[in-house]
């Protein structure tokens, strides 16, 4: 097929445009200049008779409004929005985050064609609904030959223990998502149901928070429907779930390790869940509980986003190490309602394709809306001779969900090679009922602006449904993913591909109703409630341990550079100097007390391979950081970032002193703006006492380290000078005493002195005060052990005389301070001894 | 013949575990030629909840969680039984293998009971061609699918070494294939892969075989401990194969549980909160009663 490109036509601009009538109407014809639609696929940007659609008439004659520079800033700042916000996605099996691609233009929808769409998406999410309740209970569709059961029972995501489950809420799907793409006749139809888990309503919410900032005014102008009122939706209907009032509803992560996990803490942040892991959930007594610092909270509801054969060691598959054992018993017995139930994986099957058309007419009476690719089920003998007729035009793929199965998960596409025809002969002569033949895919085209002009590209468009009370709810937007190729084959999620918003324009009636909902989808629906898992607290405790040390450490380094500046090579210097390079020693920050002052620096701040160096412990921050994403704020992510950069090497290697100095500097800065953001932002219900106590228990043990170091009976005043220089307290000291330093007062500055933020008293005062604020287990009103260790260290402090204070004193409360660290950890995180909490999970033989 | 049966399972671990929460699969099947005439099972320390059901293929099957912290953890499980299975099928029958594949796949019922549940790979029993391949040298084009099954497993017996000490729970059908050896839980998945791999179904057994055989038979492998066989499903009928020993399912075994592999159906499953080493011992007793006159 080798038509010629459409030429696209564009109205000659109105005479009226004023003042400067020329300027958008030339923009708008050179941008779609030569856009050429790819032969015989449909094209959103450009109808079949090469005028364009009015949407994207619409949207264009907005956008030329702006000059193509001010276009591509505002898309560039779009992307660093996504940037520094750290949206960010995995591809399967990297341990590294990577930025959101976004930068497209919005993929436009007119009111009347979504309302075709959102009718078939919320009619096939009935029918999969239907077809599980069947599959799970009495097996009729497969005895009445409308499904094949062989495929059914062979399928991995075919879960056993959940047949005859009845689901609690009623229903075993509740999100659903549809991956569509236009067909050669340019209408809509399904390439993948998503029943599993689906993916990506986060980043759409994202997407649209990002691209309503980035083009307001062409936003504002085109009536685009919100979809906040969608999430509200989702939420109810989920609560509607539960038999409780008021109930509380858990987001079942896949752990900061999978590829969405951020998008599950941008959702569990903008709807109110709580982000649970399988360890942070406790199954007993008939009862689903959180793990969390208050002791076992409840839980009502579950929004699985884990696959459903991993919610249960002991019931489903053995080497999950995602869910709680008891989970599935606890369904069983109606004690949790999840969403969706385990197994609705099932339906996502490709052999059930075939039949979709005839169980739609069976279950609902009526002919499916929204088709999917023609397919036929090769374990059926006529399908099969069909197949084999046109054997080389077709595509297979699996029949099953992939994750099991006689061969590779890929699709065996076009172009395969003779090895791959003899595989895929073999199956089909042993197992043919473990493949399903389709006709190959060819995705439809949507204009992506490539800086300056408009080029086609093709996409597939994800749209979400939830269930309500009042039926099914179909999200009016979505997740689009554009090519960055003209490869029309299937795209997957992965380089060269990415994201759109969707936006769905408001026409006629549904114009007014719109405006019955939030004005604004920056609306949140709900405020994270003040339950704190003990695995976040864990987390949160440790972020503020490590960015207290990594502080420690540059302060140390600045030291060490601002000495070895110093022209004077007195006995006194080379001493403290000595004293600096042991201490970044034993910390691990420098392979060798020998070298270099700035080679030394070097190490502390910059080397990854040192585990105790600055940039290491930034690191370790971010990785905390990571678990926490929806309790930590934008800024307090940007700020992480930036230290992270602050500490990294420069990419050739060489830094002398100053520079050195420098970085450590800037890195000292985003170390404080940290503690700022933590002090002022942080929501004091979602766990500011744990970042506040890691902080405070690190900044006190080291300030008793470097009084042993640095605050001896022999100190020199280099050492006194340095031990004021690293506790931050020089100018206070300054202030303070006008005759110089001095071993008694600069020891009660470090130690004892209650009004010096940097001593160790002020630490230990903070330290009992957050206890304080936290929730106890004892019923007796006796304090727990954190807060009587912490008791008893403080009043001793207070008894303390600096002139009088033996250096074994210090050395006792640094060593008592680690046990206040232990006995937090103890109580408060997974892995102490208190009996509620998690386990090593050793499976029996 | 009437069996009494003892299965002791003893678990000691080195630091205490505070809670349990199993799945205990110890109660000899009805049916097929058995019929169960006691069941007991005791637990220590007591369980703090147990719960009895059928699980998806009718085994029966106890759930139950322990809150009293203890390092030694103990099952016994004493059961009573009457075996008289109705003959094999002569080899020399039935249907062809071909037939046996396309009845199954063209199947419609999803019930426990229905074969299709054991074609497609399973958790412990993932399909390899190298494995498949083996399989093809017992099935020529339309032979009869009996006859098949058992010179697969006359070849399995033939080919493969028993060896406790080559293989482990948690071996890989494809490490215990490649070596050619293990024991009746290698032999078992290895037979099952095979069948599965040319579209034939086949479960997998756990049960007891009788300790002492009778007079003038050789004591067979597996004997003093919980066994595994395979069942074959000819088109009509399951057939018992046991690999391990190359021979038909007879008295002498007790079939517990069926399922598609072990995973579906450990004599003990369980998950325990604690930490460090365990060491386990089983014991089995498998003793034929005189029959009452």
């Amino acid at each position: 097929m080798s038509e010629a490109p459409a030429e696209v036509k564009v109205a000659a601009p109105a005479p009226h445009d004023r003042p400067r009538p020329d300027a958008p109407a030339e923009r708008l014809a050179r941008w779609t200049a030569g856009y050429a639609p790819l032969p015989g696929l449909p094209d959103e940007l450009v109808a079949d008779d090469g005028t364009l659609r009015p949407a994207w008439d619409r949207f264009l004659r907005c956008l030329a409004g702006l000059p193509d520079c001010e276009i591509a800033a505002r898309l560039a700042a779009a992307g660093r929005h996504i940037h520094d916000t750290g949206i960010a996605y995995r591809a399967y099996g990297e341990t590294t985050e990577r930025d959101w691609p976004i930068g497209a233009l919005p993929l436009l929808i007119e009111g009347a064609e979504w309302q075709g769409i959102a009718a078939g998406v919320a009619q096939r999410a009935e029918l999969l609904e239907a077809v599980l309740t069947d599959l799970y209970g009495d097996g009729a569709l497969a005895r009445a030959g409308l499904l094949p059961a062989a495929a059914a029972a062979g399928d991995p995501e075919f879960l056993r223990p959940l047949v005859g489950v009845a689901p609690p809420g009623g229903r075993h799907l509740h999100f659903y998502a549809a991956d569509l793409a236009r067909g050669p006749d340019g209408a809509w139809r399904v390439l993948s149901d998503r029943t599993q888990a689906p993916s990506g309503a986060g980043h759409a919410l994202e997407n649209r928070l990002v691209m309503a900032r980035a083009l307001p005014e062409v936003y504002g102008a085109l009536e685009v429907e919100r979809v906040a009122a969608f999430f509200q939706a989702f939420r109810d209907g989920l609560a509607a779930t539960a038999t409780r009032e008021d109930p509380r509803i858990g987001l079942m992560t896949s752990g900061p390790y999978s590829d969405t996990y951020v998008e599950q803490a941008v959702l569990a942040r903008y709807l109110g869940f709580a982000l649970v892991e399988g360890d942070d959930l406790l199954v007993r007594d008939g009862m689903v509980s959180i793990r969390t610092v208050a002791g076992l909270k409840r839980v009502d509801v579950l929004w699985r986003r884990i696959d459903g054969d991993f919610v249960d060691p002991l019931e489903l598959n053995p080497a999950s190490r995602l869910g709680a054992p008891g989970l599935v018993e606890a369904l069983r017995a109606g004690a949790v309602a999840m969403g969706n139930m385990p197994g609705t994986g099932l339906v996502e099957s490709a052999w059930l394709a075939a039949s979709l058309p005839a169980l739609c007419e069976r279950l609902l009476g009526e002919p499916l809306r929204l088709p999917g690719l023609p397919t036929w089920w090769c374990g059926d003998p006529a399908q099969r001779e069909a197949v084999m007729a046109r054997f080389d035009a077709l595509a297979f793929r699996p029949a099953a969900a992939p994750a099991q199965g006689a061969f590779t998960s890929r699709a065996f596409g076009e172009g395969r090679d003779a090895a791959e025809t003899e595989r895929l002969r073999a199956v089909l002569r042993d197992r043919p009922g473990d493949l399903v033949a389709h006709e190959p895919v060819r995705l439809s085209t949507a204009p992506v602006w490539d800086g300056t002009r408009l080029v086609p590209r093709p996409f597939v468009l994800r749209v979400f449904a939830a269930a309500t009370p009042e039926g099914w709810r179909v999200m009016p937007g979505g997740f689009c993913r554009i090519s960055e190729t003209p490869d029309v084959r299937p795209v997957a999620m992965g380089v060269g591909v990415r994201a759109a918003d969707v936006w769905v324009l408001s026409s006629g009636p549904t114009a007014a109703q719109a405006t019955l909902l939030p004005a604004s989808d920056r609306v949140a629906v709900r405020r994270v409630p003040g339950l704190l898992p003990s695995r976040a607290a864990d987390n949160l405790f440790w972020l503020g341990r490590h960015l207290e040390r990594a502080e420690a450490v540059i302060r140390l380094t600045a030291c060490l550079l601002d000495g070895a500046g110093a022209v004077s090579t007195a006995e006194e210097d080379r001493a403290t100097s000595a004293r600096i390079r042991s201490l970044l020693h034993a910390w691990g920050a420098v392979p060798s007390v020998e070298g270099a002052a700035a080679e030394l620096a070097q190490h502390a701040l910059s080397d990854g391979g040192q585990w105790g160096s600055g940039l290491s412990h930034a690191l370790s921050a971010r990785r905390n950081a990571a678990s926490l994403r929806e309790r930590l704020s934008g800024e307090t992510w940007r700020a992480l970032s930036a230290l992270h950069a602050a500490l990294e090497a420069p990419a050739d290697g060489t830094d002398s002193e100053a520079a050195l100095l420098d970085r450590a500097e800037r890195a000292l800065s985003l170390t404080a703006a940290l503690a700022g953001l933590a002090q002022e932002n942080m929501n004091r219900a979602g766990g500011f006492a744990f970042v506040d106590m890691g902080r405070r228990v690190e900044r006190a043990v080291n300030a008793c380290r470097f009084a042993l170091d640095f605050g001896g009976a022999g100190a020199s005043t280099d050492d006194l000078g340095v031990l004021l220089e690293l506790v931050d307290s020089r100018i206070s000291y300054g202030a303070r005493y006008i005759l110089g330093v001095a071993l008694a007062p600069v020891r009660d500055m470090v130690l004892l002195d209650p009004y010096n933020p940097r001593s160790v008293a002020f630490q230990v005062e903070r330290l009992a005060e957050r206890l304080a604020g936290l929730p106890s287990l004892r019923q007796d009103g006796v304090a727990e052990a954190p807060a009587r260790l912490v008791a008893g260290l403080m009043g001793e402090i207070a008894g303390a005389e600096a002139a009088t204070l033996p250096l074994e004193t210090v050395a006792a409360w640094e060593r008592r301070l680690w046990a206040i660290a232990e006995a937090i950890g103890a109580r408060y995180f997974p892995g102490g001894s208190d009996a509620a909490r998690p386990e090593t999970l050793v499976t029996l033989a | 013949m009437l069996y009494r049966l003892r299965h002791l399972t003893a678990y000691a671990y080195r630091n205490p575990v505070g809670f349990a929460r199993c799945a205990l699969r110890l109660a000899p099947a009805a049916g097929e030629g058995q019929v169960p005439l006691s069941h007991e099972v005791v637990v220590e320390p007591a369980p703090r909840t147990a719960t009895e059901r059928g699980d998806f293929f009718g085994n029966r099957t106890v759930s139950l969680t322990v809150e009293t912290p203890h390092r030694d953890f103990r099952i016994d499980a004493r059961s009573r039984v009457r075996v008289e299975r109705p003959p094999l099928p002569d080899p020399e029958t039935g249907l062809a293998w071909e037939e046996v594949r396309a009845r199954v796949l063209g199947g419609t019922g999803l019930g426990p009971a229905a074969p299709l549940h054991f074609c497609a790979p399973s958790r412990r029993v993932p399909l390899l061609p190298e494995v498949t391949d083996y399989a093809r040298a017992s099935f020529p084009a339309g032979g009869g699918a009996v006859a098949g099954a058992f010179d697969l497993m006359h070849r399995i017996r033939a080919d493969f070494t028993f060896d406790s000490e080559a293989t482990e729970v948690g071996t890989p059908l494809a490490q215990a294939f490649a070596g050619r050896r293990g024991v009746c839980q290698d032999f078992s998945h290895i037979m099952i892969a095979a069948l599965r791999g040319l579209g034939l179904p086949a479960a997998y057994v756990s049960g007891y075989l009788r300790t002492l055989p009778p007079p003038g038979q050789p004591r067979l492998e597996g004997a003093d401990a919980s066994h595994a066989w395979v069942a074959f499903w000819c088109g009509e009928e399951w057939v018992g194969l046991d690999p391990t020993n190359d021979i038909g399912v007879q008295d002498d075994h007790i079939v517990v549980a069926r399922g598609r592999d072990y995973a579906d159906v450990a004599p003990v499953a369980g998950i325990i909160a604690g930490s460090g080493a365990q060491s386990l011992s089983v014991a089995v007793d498998v003793v034929p009663e005189e029959e009452d006159a």
